[in-house]
């Protein structure tokens, strides 16, 4: 009886192997139908898009830490410490549709009038104060969305490289400097 | 890919207006296609249908039209074939869409070597052919292997989050559906927005003539990610993920008119 069932378990997971093996191959050779550039794109997904494209963005309860965890080691600070840089680099990297791109989602500078809803308003965010914590909260949530909320639409620019480390302090200053236009009034 | 994100942000500046007033974008079409229609006496699509069915009657090399060629319902029948592409084809042994039979008929039937295939010629029998389509139901269906195979596939890109912005077509349109980073809401596209009936579409605001095809090479565009090639395995994937998802629907009119 028992070495039924391992037998059966054993040509279970020869089929399997059989099965998946070429189907893996099948779809990365489909993948590459897409051309050069597509495929590179889409075959070197790094573990965290795994596995947020695996649970379809609702990453389970207990593999949660682990995940925040890991991003938070991804961030990169400016050598020289200071978190908050000039807001008015901020504001050219915050509008720059290669880099920010952030009006793609948030409402800003109160003039801007082109923005998308996808996220929450920025305007006033200054009125948080510049306590430590909140500068440092404000430039980790923009390098790294990831090491707060799991698979959320906030992208990675600063660990993609689409801003440097003191391009982000950059942005924290155009968000927190209240003479920024996101706080003038 | 930064022409892409040009466009992006211009469409972005352009319908700035229209977003602030909240206008509802379809009923808006309806008012822009009124206006065309009224002023030139002709709406852009009819034109292009009627191109099509020109080029579709027209002798190849071999001396043959596209009604010897089989899109799915048998010889040269038309009537309702669109509504129920993507398909398995037995004499090219895989799943092709209305494009990608429209090219294998050329090639195959009509005797066209593949470099002569003009894009703007399979758009515009691809709106010929969909206009035949339209009151028809969708009905795509995962019978042979190779249509759930390539189901599989486009699911999975569906849902796939890849490339520096960490987004996916799932992203936008189902997590977020009905906010925009643009112009227009994100549509719902697997559920009540039934997108794929939506195209081959003329696209008044760019003055586009577009097929789904164009529609999904544009979305990767938009979040600054490398297309997938026009026939490619990755688009045929998704359209078929996608036309899969929306069947029973009725489609409306094809080719569609929208922004």
């Amino acid at each position: 009886m028992r070495r039924k069932a391992v037998l059966a378990f054993g040509v279970l997971l020869l089929g399997l192997g059989l099965s998946q093996g070429p189907f893996r191959a099948r779809l990365e050779a489909a993948i590459q139908g897409g051309g050069p550039r597509f495929a590179q794109v889409m075959l070197s997904q790094d573990k965290a898009q795994a596995l947020c494209t695996q649970y379809r963005d609702r990453l389970p309860a207990d593999l949660v830490p682990k995940f925040l965890e890991e991003q938070k080691a991804l961030i990169k600070y400016p050598a020289s410490g200071k978190l908050m840089g000039d807001w008015r680099n901020g504001e050219k990297v915050f509008t720059d549709p290669k880099r920010g791109n952030c009006y793609a989602c948030h409402a800003g500078d109160p003039k801007e009038v082109a923005h998308g809803t996808m996220g929450p308003s920025l305007t006033g965010y200054g009125q948080r104060g510049q306590s430590e914590a909140v500068v440092r909260y404000t430039y980790e949530k923009i390098y790294n969305a990831w090491a707060f909320v799991p698979c959320s639409l906030m992208y990675r620019g600063g660990v993609h490289g689409l801003f440097t480390p003191e391009e982000t302090a950059d942005l924290v200053a155009f968000l927190l400097d209240p003479n920024s236009p996101i706080n003038r009034r | 890919m930064r022409k892409a994100v040009g466009l992006f942000l211009a469409t972005l500046l352009v319908g700035v207006a229209l977003a602030q007033g909240q206008v509802d974008p379809r009923e808006e079409a309806k008012r822009q296609k009124q206006l065309l229609l009224e002023t030139a006496g002709i709406l852009p699509t009819e034109l292009i249908v009627a191109q099509g069915e020109e080029l579709f009657n027209r002798k190849g090399p071999s001396g043959k039209t596209m009604a010897e060629c089989d899109f799915g319902l048998g010889k040269g029948v038309l009537e309702g074939a669109a509504a129920r592409l993507p398909r398995y084809f037995l004499d090219t042994n895989r799943v092709e869409d209305l494009d990608s039979r429209i090219v294998t008929c050329m090639t195959r039937v009509q005797g066209f070597k593949p470099e002569q295939v003009k894009r703007s010629e399979v758009v515009a029998i691809a709106f010929y052919i969909a206009s035949k389509s339209t009151g028809h139901r969708i009905q795509v269906r995962l019978l042979f292997p190779e249509e759930r195979e390539l189901y599989a596939l486009g699911e999975k890109l569906f849902y796939a989050r890849s490339g520096a912005r960490d987004v996916g077509c799932a992203t936008c349109h189902v997590t977020y559906v009905g906010r925009r980073a643009g112009v227009l809401p994100y549509a719902d596209v697997l559920g009540k927005d039934k997108s794929w009936t939506h195209w081959p579409a003329y696209r008044y605001s760019n003055d586009q003539t577009w097929t789904m095809q164009d529609r999904i090479r544009a979305c990767y565009g938009n979040i600054a990610h490398p297309q997938p090639a026009l026939y490619s395995q990755p688009i045929l994937a998704l359209e078929l993920f996608l036309a899969y998802n929306n069947n029973g629907a009725v489609v409306e009119e094809w080719p569609a008119f929208v922004r």
